[in-house]
């Protein structure tokens, strides 16, 4: 802990970074809330411990944070993707921000660049926790008519809220499609179907670009596990086009590439 | 308030024997928007078009929907018909009630209510059509032509004669293709090669004509009148420009034995090589799979023989830009493989060849000189025997298509050889002979007539060999099945004719359409045969389908011409059906993020990117901006915008989701 706060401050101190995005304790002892640190004796307060779960990532396009200037964040490894995957799609510079990576052990690493990053996250373990996989496996299991009524009952429970939207980092448009009223695509009024809609458009919005961080989950107050779609949509892109998102820099969207060696064997 | 005329035809009985068309005009007269609604027997004809533009003027229409036949047919007509009176033909739509409806649907209630469907939907669109202008792009006045056969020739000349710069790519290190290597043509029996060389000539000492052999097209981007093109000029291991085509290298060169390729495998070649003589241009090549110096790092024994100092080992493919406004596809065929024809002995007996090793054998510039000698011994073949149909109309080699040619000139081996071995005797064993053509079924009963070939209608069921003697068991069908069996001195199969191997990826290389049979198709059957889907590609010759010469040169100088209507602008008008990126108020001026995911999805590489500046010059943000040029409105990047800041001029989001709406 102290090699990430004296890391932080003499960061600072150097100039080197305007701010360091990290976490603080929280209101209570079960949480963690971010923290916006610009002065070299605020960095005293940064902590990183398991309640450290939210992704700082999203915090780097907001115009406040933009403003102050190159930022360092304390990333743990789907942070780490998301800096790679905001590459991709042209939102950060590559020398625009300092990823001050803790793995699992607790160990502080400076990426200095997004190079960086990319080797750092290529050695780095990436799948789903035992309860993920289980409960994936559960609901794959179930018979398809079965499957679409759990996830129409479960994703009904949404009351569009859009907290998920808040905390996801790759829900960054200035304008969502909830927003576009000509036409309007999803139905504003939280009715059952239109609350399905939108997760539905939403996890197709992120298939091949979600990094399996959690925050959307974290976030829901239902409790709704919006998360396992964009698990399981990140699965497919693996599987059916080979893609992953967050592993590195180049731009390779599964829904937007075509290869001359796609033979589309299946639609002869 | 949208002030919406609809006008729905009767397409004589097409649609109005089975809608009513005077129920489905009262039921749209009674829809929001519409204020004038008739339906009238044929609305394409004149006194159609002036009831359009009658109500134009009179009842101040802002829009207008004719439920009528396919946009493809009439949408032009209709949207004259409409600028005509000053309407912006953007504001037309048509509603298609004959091939959505009427044809496809019994008469009954229940289709004319679909056709009502059909009109309301247009409605609903129309009035969210905004008027639109047609986008103006400048044309490339150079023509890139893909093939250096005949149709390549023939092709390439005609443009260049009508003053267009045109590129010519040949993949063989000489232009003249399959046409160069036949002996005589039916049905006049005049010399391949003294008719196809002058024409050779033509296009070498052709001003306008840039000619590339031993060259392919490596890629190629862009849209018709602006195609970027990348050639891959293979390495010839010659100097082109100090080689004086003396032929001292293939005279000293020590590898002799590799089968000629020009001579259908009857004849040796050296590993430097010109493929004929008359080849063009008259530039050797070193095939370095054959080459001994490419292969065991010694010889050089041309290099030491040239007296202009050509040879060049080093030499490396070279890549060659290149811009053009067209490109014609003339890439030809090939003959079915030796693997497929085990009944009929093809690769185990040599003396059952192809019919194109037939051409080689009677051509004076083959490895016979021009006399008939049989490849296993040299001995003049007492008896021939042809057998037609091989590997063509035959489904159990998935091959329903018939190769056109056979039958012309199996005929023509024939009687050539009947004129060359008098005493000789020539069987022909057909399924049916197909002689549709000029002066075609005459050249047939001549060769039966005159030259006394003997035709047998039947198939070969085996042929094996017997006392040095090629046994040849068939049957006579018009003697009820009688069995025939005839020893021959030789056998040759008239090998069906076949896309060449690499087609499918070649069209995938150009984004063009190919059939089952990976021939390439053209845009209409009947009615564009010589162009492809893809606007600015042509296409002529048998990579199209099988065809003969004079076929393939109509249909070249037939592209030729497309090509030549073309370039007789200087800019071309296009269908402002393009993409574009919204704007609006600031912040945001645009609520595109920039993240250009839709750039890796445009097949057409339309998309850049634009800064915003504020006044000062400083950055605001970077959007995505469609180059209307390029952009060919598939609607690609519309359907990948998360942020839906992509819409489809006259396809918006808007009117195509009112359309689903109102249903």
């Amino acid at each position: 802990m102290d090699t990430l706060q004296t890391f932080a401050s003499a960061k600072l101190a150097a100039g080197e970074v305007k701010i360091v995005i990290g976490y603080q304790a929280g209101s209570d002892a079960t949480r963690a809330r971010p923290a916006f640190v610009s002065d070299t004796a605020e960095a005293a307060s940064l902590i990183y411990d398991d309640r450290c779960r939210q992704n700082l990532a999203v915090y780097l396009l907001k115009p406040e944070v933009r403003a102050a200037g190159r930022a360092a964040v304390v990333c743990g490894p789907a942070t780490l993707r998301t800096l790679l995957q905001y590459a991709a799609e042209n939102r950060i510079a590559a020398d625009a921000v300092v990823a001050i990576a803790v793995d699992a052990d607790g160990t502080v690493t400076e990426l200095a660049d997004l190079e960086a990053v990319e080797t750092h996250v290529a050695r780095q373990p990436r799948g789903l926790t035992p309860e993920q996989q289980a409960e994936i496996d559960r609901i794959d299991a179930l018979p398809l008519g079965e499957r679409w009524q759990w996830w129409s009952r479960e994703l009904g429970r949404c009351f569009k809220c859009y907290a998920c939207r808040a905390a996801c980092p790759l829900c960054y448009c200035s304008r969502c499609i909830t927003d576009v009223n000509q036409p309007q695509w999803i139905p504003v009024a939280a009715d059952p179907l239109g609350n399905l809609e939108w997760n539905v458009v939403r996890a197709m919005h992120l298939a091949g670009r979600c990094v399996d961080c959690g925050s959307c989950a974290e976030a829901c107050p239902q409790g709704i596990r919006i998360d396992l779609l964009n698990r399981v949509l990140a699965r497919e892109a693996v599987v059916d086009f080979g893609v992953a998102a967050g592993v590195s820099r180049r731009k390779d969207y599964a829904l937007a590439s075509f290869k001359p060696d796609d033979k589309e064997e299946f639609i002869r | 308030m949208s002030r919406i005329g609809v006008f729905i035809c009767h397409c004589g009985e097409n649609i109005g024997a089975t809608v009513d068309t005077a129920a489905v005009a009262a039921a749209s007269a009674d829809l929001p928007g519409v204020v004038h609604s008739v339906d009238y027997k044929y609305m394409c004809s004149d006194p159609g078009q002036n009831l359009i533009k009658d109500a134009i003027r009179e009842k101040k229409l802002s829009g207008v929907v004719v439920a009528a036949c396919s946009p493809r047919m009439h949408e032009p007509t209709f949207r004259r018909a409409c600028q005509e009176v000053g309407l912006n033909p953007y504001l037309c739509e048509m509603a298609n009630l004959r091939e959505h409806c009427s044809w496809v649907h019994e008469q009954g209630e229940a289709t004319t209510e679909k056709a009502a469907d059909l009109v309301r939907v247009m409605v609903e669109k129309v009035k969210r059509n905004r008027p639109l202008y047609p986008i103006n792009v400048p044309i490339t006045k150079t023509a890139l032509v893909l093939g250096g056969g005949i149709a390549g020739i023939q092709a390439a000349l005609d443009i260049a004669g009508a003053g267009h710069r045109v590129i010519l790519v040949e993949r063989e290190a000489s232009i003249g293709g399959h046409m160069a290597q036949l002996s005589e043509t039916f049905p006049t029996l005049d010399c391949s090669q003294c008719i196809l060389t002058p024409r050779m000539v033509e296009v070498a000492q052709h001003p306008n004509i840039t000619l590339y052999t031993y060259s392919e097209l490596e890629r190629v981007e862009g849209f018709i009148g602006n195609f970027r093109a990348v050639i891959r000029k293979k390495a010839r291991s010659v100097d082109e420009s100090a080689c004086t085509g003396c032929g001292a290298c293939i005279q000293k060169c020590p590898t002799k034995k590799i089968p000629s390729e020009f001579n259908a495998d009857l004849g040796p070649r050296t590993a430097i090589y010109v493929p004929f003589p008359q080849a063009v241009p008259n530039k050797p090549v070193i095939d370095r799979d054959h080459c001994t110096y490419y292969r065991t790092g010694k010889c050089k024994v041309c290099e030491k023989f040239c007296p202009a100092n050509a040879i060049r080992f080093d030499q490396e493919d070279l890549l060659v830009e290149v811009e053009v406004g067209a490109i014609v596809v003339t890439t030809g065929y090939q003959v079915a493989g030796a693997a497929e024809f085990g009944e009929y002995g093809y690769g185990e007996y040599p003396d059952v060849i192809t019919g194109l090793q037939f051409e080689r054998l009677a051509s004076a510039s083959g490895p016979t000189q021009g006399v008939i000698r049989r490849p296993s011994d040299g001995k003049v073949p007492e008896t021939v025997v042809f057998i037609a149909c091989a590997g063509s109309r035959d489904a159990a080699r998935g091959r329903d298509y018939c190769s056109k040619i056979c039958c012309m000139y199996t005929a023509k081996h024939a009687m050539l050889y009947r004129h060359k071995v008098h005493e000789g005797n020539a069987y022909v064993f057909y399924m049916d002979i197909r002689a549709g053509g000029k002066m075609y079924e005459e050249f047939v009963r001549r060769a039966i007539e005159q030259d006394r070939v003997r035709y047998v209608r039947g198939r070969v069921s085996r042929i094996f060999e017997r006392d040095g003697k090629l046994v040849v068991k068939g049957t006579d069908t018009l003697l009820a099945g009688r069995p025939v069996e005839i020893q021959a001195d030789l056998v040759v199969l008239a090998t069906a004719m076949i896309p060449q191997p690499d087609a499918e990826t070649f069209a995938q290389k150009l984004k063009i359409s190919y059939d089952e049979d990976r021939f390439l198709s053209e845009a209409h059957p009947k009615l564009r045969p010589v162009e492809m889907n893809t606007a600015g590609i042509y296409v002529a010759g048998a990579c199209q389908a099988p065809k003969d010469i004079p076929e393939t040169v109509a249909q070249a100088s037939g592209a030729a011409a497309k090509v030549s209507g073309l370039f007789s602008k200087d800019e071309l008008s296009r269908e402002p059906v393009v993409a574009v990126v919204n704007r609006c108020a600031p912040p945001d001026f645009s609520t595109c993020v920039g993240c250009f995911l839709c750039e890796s999805a445009c097949p057409y590489q339309a998309i850049e990117h634009e800064e915003i500046r504020a006044r000062d010059g400083s950055a605001i943000k970077t959007v995505a901006k469609v180059n209307q040029g390029v952009c060919q409105g598939c609607g690609t990047c519309v359907a990948l915008c998360r942020s839906k800041s992509i819409d489809l001029q006259g396809f918006t989001n808007e009117q195509v989701f009112s359309e689903i709406v109102i249903l």
